[in-house]
């Protein structure tokens, strides 16, 4: 265009807009060759309320959506949990929904298992095929050959898949989370009877003691305990809450303690007695408390003999000053809690070291009051299944018991490879996987039936343990879905429908009417007679809030439930070949490994190392020093199971006898993000056996260090020690 | 004329005490403001674009150890340095307090991120795509700024300026906590707080007159508009 037309036509817009005067010109400005069907405002954000399903803890959120695009998550100030805060995990949700590499509709195997060839081919061609495998199993009255395996699920995915499993005859539904509570609620069960998990009153605490318990990373619900967190601190005009945590590695959380007891692994549950014995012997427990729930001073002190200071001392290696001032600190402050985590749980004494901890609750009186412990109030209602079921599947699995699998989830990276089940999945001849992107399951797959990424999905969420009232969260489909895919419950129903016959086991057209029913059946009956109103006010808020009405049923000590006695702890290698302890942690960023095709996750530095795009090992400055490893280094991680290259991160947060590698990276697909990226530690995990059932030793397991060469290739956001002298700027 | 002058100075107060350098505001202020993906290489050649970091230092040796994370943006320093050392007025300072930053006015010549004691502008060393679909998680709100310009945290002056939209056609003044960059509004821990200095009733003028407060580099004379609150409570080591 030419300067002068140029000027020609500004001049007539400028007259027009002035001659158009008070009438709103801008509806005429942008016109819309094809007008937007939904009533799309340019320029103009709508926000639509769902829930976040990447970690158990269920989150409420907001989503942006402006002209039709998802374009920011936010938190969602309405809900319970956490109150409009989100992890750093919530807001790279985002780019699940608009990954580069989402696996675009069905895909069906054309090369060989694991080599990653597949070829596209339509849905109803996809659903045969399913069905086909299954009428076979039913014509040959073979349905228990059919086994589904899940993460946990909650509310009414758990609903339909059970009932598709009875309907079409086979018992195995393995739901497994290696990250899931399993323990803890195993461990409250025994102590207090009840399978509710704990909710912590962190908020209104004055002593916080954390055994190993991570909750700003990724224990329960890290956003709700955040929060709490920056309100214990600050939140209250004249306390500030005190912090000590326990563990042989200095974690995120273990970070904003204001006292770290680096205690040896598998020796907590010793240093929990042993405070325990101290506070009744200098009868600083509460008396009240012990008498409701059955104990006394004198019988316990009797039981707890061996708990002496100078051998608890002893065992884990911390000094008898300190161990002794902490436990008056807990004792002697009101409120003081305990809590007990997974670097707790997952040794060989595990289990009897979380009730351990759980004591010490009980003895400070600290049961069902402000600042001490409650029953959580969620529901749960689905399948737990434990390592041992697990275990139990996998054998099957071996002796060749199963022909078709449907796999939601990625099993073949986040279960240890010392169970055996990626060795098991491969003779199983029919593999289904729902992945929505290719991960390291669906590469082993025969047909790839694309599940809709979480933004585009129905669904409810039971937060796990993040309140004490009765929440439901419920997802809704903030934008049309992107490409050729279906969400795995909806697959599930037509899968139903294909086998015929059994279609009144589902009476609905679709997973989201079959949602609604159940939250029908959940509002109770006086709102029910408009329901339609209620449900589009509950999508509109993002779920189903309600306060307890005071009926719940408080902690109190199981009747006749024995006293927890930690034995030694056992480890998985000799001392003389793996002189070091191994600690597998899940990361902040990548949770079980979820996280990993994210890149705002791969790029976010790991805070503790400011690592980014890798894995690293975390090695103690003293034993790094004497064994010649110099920041970055490639060392070879050698455990009795496997082992692994990984450049090292010297790390002065870690007891110079202890390792520990994070959870997460390693993927031989995943997409471009995550490709290759990495190790995954847990192919050094060997299995313990403590008696009664079998664990990944996941903090049990014991190593020795080879240094490779200097180029590990590590990348660092920012200079090892930080940037500037903390002096300098006054920290 | 208009008077330069204006009701509004915007500021944060971070407490240290509550943070917990989780990096929940570092992937926040990513994804509300267009902030392009670096890959390893990039990152390896200290070309990493955040605006906002979490420093994190040792203090101590073990078993004696502490760790304090100290999250970094752009100060919005009263006297900056950046500011002066601009050729073309891309770096400039508005009424509100800012420090702003004029992409389609910046050349490049990396100046002012040469002057900046906080080493917290960051330059495009190289153009940034978004593959199809990501694309789409662009905001339509922020420019998607191009390789050779100097870019840095605004305190999403966007946001700032819809609030103050808002509030100007009610004809009242932007309310306390009404806007949140998106990094406050995101931390669990509540450690960040925003709001205007000017109106001394705010909570985050209350806060900044704090006994733990202090300002980064004071000693230089920047003037910041970042607050930060010590770490309180006894200490173990």
């Amino acid at each position: 265009m030419k300067r002068r037309t140029f000027l020609q036509l500004s001049g007539m817009t400028a007259a027009g807009t002035v001659l158009s005067g008070c009438q709103s010109g801008n509806e005429k400005l942008i016109p819309y060759l094809v007008p937007p069907d939904e009533g799309v405002t340019p320029g103009k954000a709508d926000y639509y309320a769902s829930s976040c399903r990447f970690c158990p803890a269920g989150c409420g959120i907001l989503v942006r959506v402006s002209e039709g695009r998802a374009k920011k998550i936010e938190g969602n100030p309405a809900h319970p949990v956490n109150r409009g805060k989100l992890c750093a995990m919530g807001q790279a949700v985002l780019q699940e929904l608009y990954h580069p590499d989402r696996v675009p509709q069905p895909l069906k195997r054309s090369g060989p298992r694991g080599s990653g060839a597949f070829t596209r081919i339509s849905w109803e061609e996809s659903l045969e095929l399913l069905a086909g495998q299954l009428r076979a199993l039913q014509r040959e009255k073979a349905t228990d050959r059919l086994a589904l395996v899940t993460p946990q699920l909650n509310g009414t995915l758990v609903e339909l898949t059970t009932r598709f499993m009875r309907v079409f005859g086979s018992p195995h539904h393995l739901s497994f989370d290696l990250l899931g509570p399993d323990w803890l609620r195993t461990a409250t069960r025994r102590s207090f009877g009840q399978p509710g998990l704990p909710w912590y009153d962190v908020a209104e605490t004055r002593y916080l003691l954390s055994f190993g318990a991570d909750f700003v990373e990724h224990h329960l619900s890290p956003v709700q305990y955040g929060y709490a967190f920056g309100r214990m601190r600050q939140g209250r005009d004249t306390v500030r809450g005190h912090f000590t945590y326990v563990g042989g590695r200095m974690s995120l959380t273990g970070a904003s303690a204001d006292r770290w007891m680096p205690a040896r692994p598998g020796s907590e549950g010793a240093l929990a007695l042993g405070m325990a014995r101290l506070i009744l012997a200098e009868s600083l427990s509460d008396a009240g408390s012990l008498a409701v729930n059955g104990l006394q001073t004198e019988k316990l002190l009797r039981r707890l003999e061996a708990y002496d200071l100078p051998r608890v001392a002893e065992q884990t290696g911390l000094p008898q000053r300190i161990i002794a001032e902490v436990a008056r600190e807990f004792a002697t402050t009101r409120p003081a809690l305990a809590m007990a985590g997974e670097t707790v749980a997952f040794q060989s004494n595990g289990p009897d070291a979380v009730r351990a901890v759980q004591m010490l609750n009980l003895l400070v009186g600290n049961l069902n009051r402000p600042g001490g412990v409650y029953p959580d109030g969620g529901s749960r209602v689905g399948p737990e299944n434990s390592f041992t079921e697990l275990l139990s599947l996998v054998a099957a699995m071996r002796d060749g018991r199963f022909r078709v699998a449907m796999i939601h989830g990625d099993p073949v990276h986040a279960i240890p490879p010392a169970t055996g089940f990626q060795e098991a999945l491969a003779r199983v001849p029919f593999i289904v996987s729902f992945s929505s992107l290719m991960d390291d399951t669906a590469l082993q797959a025969d047909l790839i039936l694309p599940d809709h990424a979480a933004l585009e999905s129905w669904g409810d969420v039971i937060p796990l343990a993040g309140t004490r009232d009765r929440v439901i969260g419920l997802m809704q489909p903030v934008v049309t879905p992107l490409f050729d895919t279906r969400q795995f419950p909806d697959v599930l129903m037509a899968m139903a429908d294909k086998l015929g016959g059994k279609t009144a086991a589902f009476p609905y057209q679709s997973y989201q009417e079959m949602l609604k029913g159940t939250m029908e059946k959940r509002v109770g009956r006086a709102a029910r007679r408009d329901f339609e109103t209620v449900w589009v006010e509950l999508l509109r808020q993002g779920g189903l809030f309600e306060t307890r009405q005071g009926q719940e049923k408080g902690y109190r000590r199981a009747p006749g439930s024995s006293l927890p006695n930690p034995a030694e702890p056992r480890f998985a290698g000799d001392e003389k070949r793996f002189p070091l302890h191994l600690l597998v942690y899940p990361s902040i960023a990548f949770y079980d490994g979820r996280g990993a095709p994210l890149p705002w996750l791969q790029q976010l530095p790991d805070p503790m190392t400011t690592v980014v795009w890798d894995s690293w090992v975390e090695i103690n400055p003293r034993t790094a020093a004497e064994m010649g490893i110099g920041f970055g280094d490639l060392v070879e991680v050698t455990s009795p199971q496997g082992a692994m290259r990984l450049p090292a991160v010297i790390y002065p947060g870690i007891r110079p006898d202890m390792v520990a590698i994070p959870l997460g990276q390693g993927h031989r697909g995943m997409g471009r993000y995550a490709r290759g990226r990495g190790s995954n530690p847990l192919v050094l995990l060997a299995l313990i056996t403590d008696g009664t059932e079998t664990r990944p030793a996941w903090h049990a397991t014991r190593v020795r260090l080879t240094r490779i060469s200097e180029k590990g290739e590590l990348v660092t956001a920012g200079h090892p020690q930080g940037s500037y002298r903390s002096e300098l700027i006054e920290i | 004329m208009e008077k330069m002058t204006s009701p509004y100075k915007w500021g944060m107060v971070i407490d240290l005490d509550r943070c917990t350098g989780c990096g929940a505001c570092v992937v926040a202020c990513q994804a509300e403001n267009n902030v392009g993906l670096c890959d390893k290489k990039e990152i390896a050649e200290g070309r990493d674009m955040h605006w906002l970091r979490i420093e994190r230092f040792w203090v101590g040796e073990y078993p004696d150890v502490r760790v304090r994370f100290l999250p970094v943006l752009c100060q919005h320093c009263h006297d900056a340095p950046c500011e002066p050392v601009c050729p073309v007025y891309a770096s400039y300072h508005n009424p509100d307090g800012l420090n702003g930053q004029v992409y389609n006015r910046c050349v490049g010549t990396r100046y002012c991120g040469n002057n900046c004691p906080y080493a917290v502008r960051v330059f495009n060393f190289y153009p940034h795509d978004w593959p199809k679909p990501l694309d789409n998680q662009l905001s339509p709100d922020i420019t998607v700024r191009s390789r050779g310009v100097m870019e840095k945290c605004t305190f999403c002056v966007q946001r700032i300026r819809r609030a103050k939209e808002e509030a100007k056609g009610e004809g009242r003044m932007v309310r306390d906590g009404e806007v949140q960059p998106a990094c406050a509004q995101t931390c669990p821990a509540e450690a960040i707080v925003f709001g205007n200095m000017a109106d001394p009733q705010s909570r985050v003028a209350r806060l900044s007159r704090s006994p733990r407060r202090f300002r980064l580099l004071e000693h230089l004379g920047t003037h910041p508009s970042v607050y930060y609150l010590k770490g309180g409570g006894r200490e173990h080591v």
